[in-house]
């Protein structure tokens, strides 16, 4: 089947019904009287002849039409007459008159001069001396002429030239002529005419009544059968609606998680306020490590814990200063319980996960936790005071190194990243520790992202956990800025509800 | 993290066989070096702060010709015993207790030596030295000076020309006027005396840890040093010496021991002999899930240039001094993973089976932002530390902020916040150009002060909502507060007229779930609206749900 006899079997539209009845028995008609005879606007109209014209049920011609109107002096003439009637009124009923007396009749010269040329050469005058003096005389000739007609015809109506009754047409060129009597303007015109294939494509059938809605009454009463709903022109764009959405930090939090369980991670969860004990001491960070700096890190004003009576203390405390029973040499200085007890706002969230760790002393367990971390920065492009931070731990009898870099490949291969490598590093509280590279597709090049380690037995040992821990971890918005592909950490967090309205979720 | 500037053509002088420049940058990362910028000629790395023998080129080096297999096992440092002595004063001892010295004899140093040697001092000072608190270096040229050196406490009306000025100062205005005293001063501020190193004549060395004397100037020209490392630490002192020590004697510097006599022992320092530290061939294998025998061990830690032997049914490594961050046998353990290669590790995945799962509070949070969501509003997320400013100009100046973060870098955030409304209100004021009707909620916790113990901070589980368009009202918040407690709880709340700071008066309500307030709901002051610019009333709630939470999960 053609394009063209695929559209013939499918129903009119109805505007296409509407300007085929208005065309037929018509030639060629001009889309403005096209339109008005179908009762639809031209804008519908020329929409309309264009799927007509596609499905060949129309002919559509565009010709250049002369539009002709009155310029400033014809519409003068049009009410007072042409100069030179004027001129002729002037004599009133004399034979002869003298040029000075017809001169002072007319305010411009300009004009003046005009209607004794146009009158002199209709032969309506002449002019002759008499001795010093000229006189204009008047001859028979003059009374009604075709230019006032025309002028009449287009004061009344603006038209087309070719509208014109073929003897006025000689008219208008005369009187285009001269200077702003008339104007023309070249416009072009479509004009739109049925095919024969028309009359079949209309069918015969009898348009209903048509209406906008269909009402409950109309339903109810049955009446709806008589009706036809108007058809709407469903091109046209609808209004925009924007849905109720979580936030794409959100989301991706949400996969996140569900990536964790589906690895067999259960979530744990911890306060963001800790004493520095979790946060620092726990994990074997030196109290005079530059991390634990007020540049670095917020302490809430004026809080410490008033009783801190942990009873892992004693052992972080020896652990810190000469190694206690974990084997190590330690840092080597004087542990201060005060240090401890300053309240601070998390730096990371291993601080929830040792103080599990504390609390459970697991011997097997993989759990993970998604939460708010903080920083002490200057807010710029990459950094801000509090990021997400997402982290894994595994704790086993045999669990390795080797486990960990598989772990946290399944993570990255279930985000959709395939290629990732392993350089060593540092963290104070695990050893081994290694860094995570990947290979982000869209940007074709390596970053970095989680870090990871087993936890220092100066770490475990106090806390009462025997077998090794391995951990990972992360700032969460470097892979949501990936994903979204932001380079502005301070846009995720913007709110800016444009973003929030038109970011599909499909990214 | 400290960075390090590595020129190839210098670096390559200092590898035992040929690299290109690609090589190296391939390998670095293998050190645990991070590539951070590269150039025409160079590449900028950073270390990581417990590898200060990364400060150099020449540690980098020696760590290359390791790991790429030029050279094994723990370097050889050849140290005589030498005759200077320093005499430390008891009347020091309150103040910096601890020094340790190194004479170097025979330098022949170019530019680069020595930017590489003053970088070091620097990433020393700042590292292992905690901004010089802990540990301070000076050096000085040996040959203006005569032993025996004199570590005594000096007044500080006590005179001489600083490095960096002919005229004499005294340590009081050397303290006020120099950019050294002015940025370490601090640290002997509360002292009435302040340390001070002499020679047998009186002339300055060093007024540590502030400045050194303008006297021992180092250049280019000079051959023989003295180091001084005075501190707090003893342990820190000698490992910053060392460090120092390992690199000139790897650009050719002869080491002498110095003497140092304190009131009631003496010292000699520094001590560059190897330490011993055990390996047990099963821990290895057991954390790194590997199964090597004694020899490879022995030859991966070679690569990390430790050497290592058999004895008996145990290894013993033989670690380099300079190697200041082994603390423990894992830090062994890593050695043997970098000298096997990282990129030769092969992932596996652990065999126990565990079930996964979702955090309860967490997982009930989540349904009511799909109740919020189903509702037709937007989520908001907000960060947590907000100004005062915004307290203020949501509650009309009646809002207290009480937990307040030290010394925060931006004014925008400096409190944690104790309730969600200001930063909604704020998310609409940024918004003003946006579509309305604009609805924006959020859900998260907030930060209360318990005003007993005021160190207990209650972290609250909340849900806020904001609706802004020329018709928001009470009626419609609380129609959308009724579902949400009625479809993500099962409750319903009642509201009782009560007036708010935020809210119009007539248009506020407090919101009671079984008997206790909650929170409240209402249309917010038009004087409020003002503060934030809106031109479009704004209807709210904002419900602490932790009890509902709670009250949840004790029921199952």
């Amino acid at each position: 089947m053609s394009p063209r006899e695929e559209y013939l079997h499918k129903p009119l539209h109805g505007l296409e019904r509407r300007l085929l009845k208005a065309l037929s028995g018509r030639g060629k008609t001009t889309l403005e009287v096209a339109a008005r005879k179908a009762g639809i606007t031209e804008d519908q109209a020329r929409r309309t002849v264009e799927w007509l014209k596609s499905k060949g049920l129309a002919k559509v011609e565009v010709t250049e039409r002369h539009h002709i109107s009155l310029a400033e002096e014809g519409l003068k003439a049009a009410k007072e007459g042409l100069p030179e009637k004027r001129l002729l009124k002037a004599f009133r009923g004399r034979k002869s008159v003298s040029i000075e007396e017809l001169r002072k009749r007319f305010k411009d010269q300009q004009e003046f001069n005009a209607a004794l040329g146009q009158a002199r050469a209709k032969e309506w005058i002449k002019i002759s001396s008499e001795g010093e003096k000229t006189v204009v005389l008047r001859s028979d000739k003059g009374g009604a002429s075709a230019s006032e007609a025309l002028l009449k015809r287009l004061k009344k109506k603006e038209t087309y030239y070719d509208d014109l009754p073929e003897g006025m047409k000689k008219t208008f060129d005369d009187l285009s002529k001269r200077s702003g009597f008339v104007s023309r303007k070249i416009v072009k015109a479509m004009t739109v005419a049925a095919t024969p294939e028309a009359k079949s494509a209309l069918g015969g059938v009898e348009e209903a009544k048509e209406v906008d809605v269909i009402t409950p009454e109309m339903l109810v009463s049955g009446s709806w059968k008589g009706l036809r709903l108007r058809p709407l022109d469903v091109d046209a764009p609808a209004p925009l609606v924007y849905p109720g959405k979580k936030h794409p930090i959100r989301l991706f939090i949400d996969e996140v998680r569900e990536i964790f369980a589906s690895l067999g991670f259960q979530e744990i969860e911890g306060p963001v306020v800790q004493p520095a004990f979790w946060n620092f001491d726990a994990l074997f960070i030196p109290q005079d490590h530059s991390a634990r700096d007020m540049q670095d890190t917020f302490y809430l004003s004026g809080l410490s814990m008033d009783r801190f009576d942990d009873q892992n203390i004693a052992a972080v405390a020896t652990a810190h200063e000469f190694g206690g029973s974990t084997g190590s040499k330690g840092w080597g200085y004087k542990w201060r319980l005060e240090e401890a007890k300053r309240l601070v706002l998390r730096t990371h969230t291993t601080a929830a996960t040792v103080k599990y760790l504390a609390d459970f002393k697991p011997s097997e367990a993989k759990v993970f936790s998604v939460g708010k971390v903080f920083r002490n920065e200057k807010v710029t492009f990459k950094n801000l005071v509090e990021f997400y931070q997402i982290e894994g731990i595994a704790v086993g009898n045999d669990v390795t190194l080797r486990d960990m870099m598989g772990l946290l490949s399944r993570f990255y291969q279930r985000l959709g990243i395939q290629k990732v490598k392993f350089w060593p590093t540092y963290f104070p509280y695990t050893e081994p520790s290694l860094q995570s590279v990947v290979y982000w597709e869209k940007l074709n090049r390596w970053v970095e992202l989680c870090g990871m380690g087993i936890f220092r037995p100066e770490v475990t040992l106090p806390l009462g956990v025997a077998n090794p821990v391995l951990a990972w971890g992360g700032g969460l918005e470097r892979l949501i800025m990936l994903r979204y592909g932001i380079d502005d950490v301070r846009q995720l967090y913007g709110n800016n509800l444009k973003w929030l309205r038109e970011t599909p979720l499909c990214l | 993290m400290p960075v390090v500037t590595l020129y190839f053509n210098h670096l390559k002088t200092l590898l035992e066989k040929n690299l290109t420049e690609e090589q190296i940058k391939e390998a670095l990362p293998y050190l645990g070096l991070d590539l951070e910028e590269a150039g025409e000629g160079f590449v900028r790395v950073e270390y990581n702060p417990n590898r200060p023998d990364y400060s150099t080129d020449v540690g980098i080096a020696r760590g290359l010709n390791g790991l790429l297999g030029f050279n094994s096992g723990t370097p050889k440092y050849s140290i005589i015993m030498g005759g200077t002595r320093v005499i430390v004063d008891q009347s020091v001892i309150p103040l910096r207790p601890q020094i340790v010295c190194l004479k170097v004899r025979g330098l022949h140093f170019d530019d680069e030596s020595i930017r590489q040697l003053i970088s070091m001092q620097e990433d020393l000072h700042a590292g292992i030295g905690r901004k010089r608190r802990r540990v301070s270096i000076g050096i000085h040229n040996f040959d203006v000076v005569d032993p025996p050196f004199h570590y005594v406490a000096a007044p500080p009306s006590f005179r001489f020309p600083p490095l960096g000025y002919t005229e004499p100062m005294t340590m009081a205005e050397i303290l006020e006027k120099t950019e050294q005293g002015k940025t370490y001063g601090h640290i002997v501020k509360e002292f009435s005396n302040y340390p001070l190193i002499t020679d047998a004549n009186g002339k300055v060395l060093s007024f540590p840890p502030i400045i050194n004397g303008e006297r021992t100037r180092v250049s280019a020209a000079t051959k023989n040093l003295f180091i001084d490392v005075t501190g707090t630490d003893l342990r820190a002192v000698g490992d910053a010496l060392t460090i120092v020590a390992s690199f000139l004697h790897d650009t050719g510097g002869k080491l002498e021991t110095v003497s140092v006599d304190y009131p009631h022992a003496s010292l000699a320092t520094p001590n560059m002999s190897p330490f011993e530290m055990p390996v047990n061939v099963e821990t290895v294998n057991r954390l790194l899930g590997l199964d090597l025998s004694s020899d490879e061990i022995i030859q991966c830690l070679g690569k990390c240039r430790i050497t290592a032997m058999k004895r008996g049914n145990s290894i013993v490594a033989s670690v380099p001094r300079y190697r200041t961050d082994m603390l423990h046998q894992v830090d062994i353990v890593e050695e043997v993973a970098i000298g096997y290669g990282i990129q030769n590790f092969t992932a596996t995945t652990p065999s126990s089976y565990s079930a996964g799962g979702y955090d309860k509070g967490l997982k009930i949070m989540s349904r009511v932002e799909d109740v919020l969501v189903g509702l037709g509003l937007v989520e908001a997320v907000n960060l947590t530390l907000i100004s005062e400013e915004a307290i203020a100009k949501t509650s009309g100046g009646k809002g207290k902020a009480s937990l307040k973060v030290d010394d925060p870098k931006s004014m925008e955030h400096e409190v944690l916040r104790d309730n969600l409304l200001p930063s909604l209100l704020m998310v609409l004021a940024r918004n003003v150009h946006e579509e309305y009707p604009q609805r924006v909620f959020e859900v998260t916790k907030v930060f209360q002060q318990d005003p007993q113990h005021p160190y207990v901070i209650t972290e609250e589980p909340q849900v806020a909502a904001v609706m802004a368009h020329s018709e928001a009202n009470f009626t419609e918040a609380k129609s959308l507060l009724s579902a949400l407690l009625k479809q993500a709880f099962n409750t319903k709340c009642s509201t009782s007229s009560k007036p708010h700071p935020s809210l119009c008066p007539g248009r506020s309500a407090s919101v009671k779930i079984s008997n206790t307030t909650l929170g409240f709901v209402g249309e917010i002051r038009p004087e409020v609206l003002r503060e934030f610019q809106l031109r479009t009333p704004v209807a709210a709630f904002q419900v602490n749900i932790g009890k509902l939470i709670e009250d949840e999960l004790g029921r199952k």
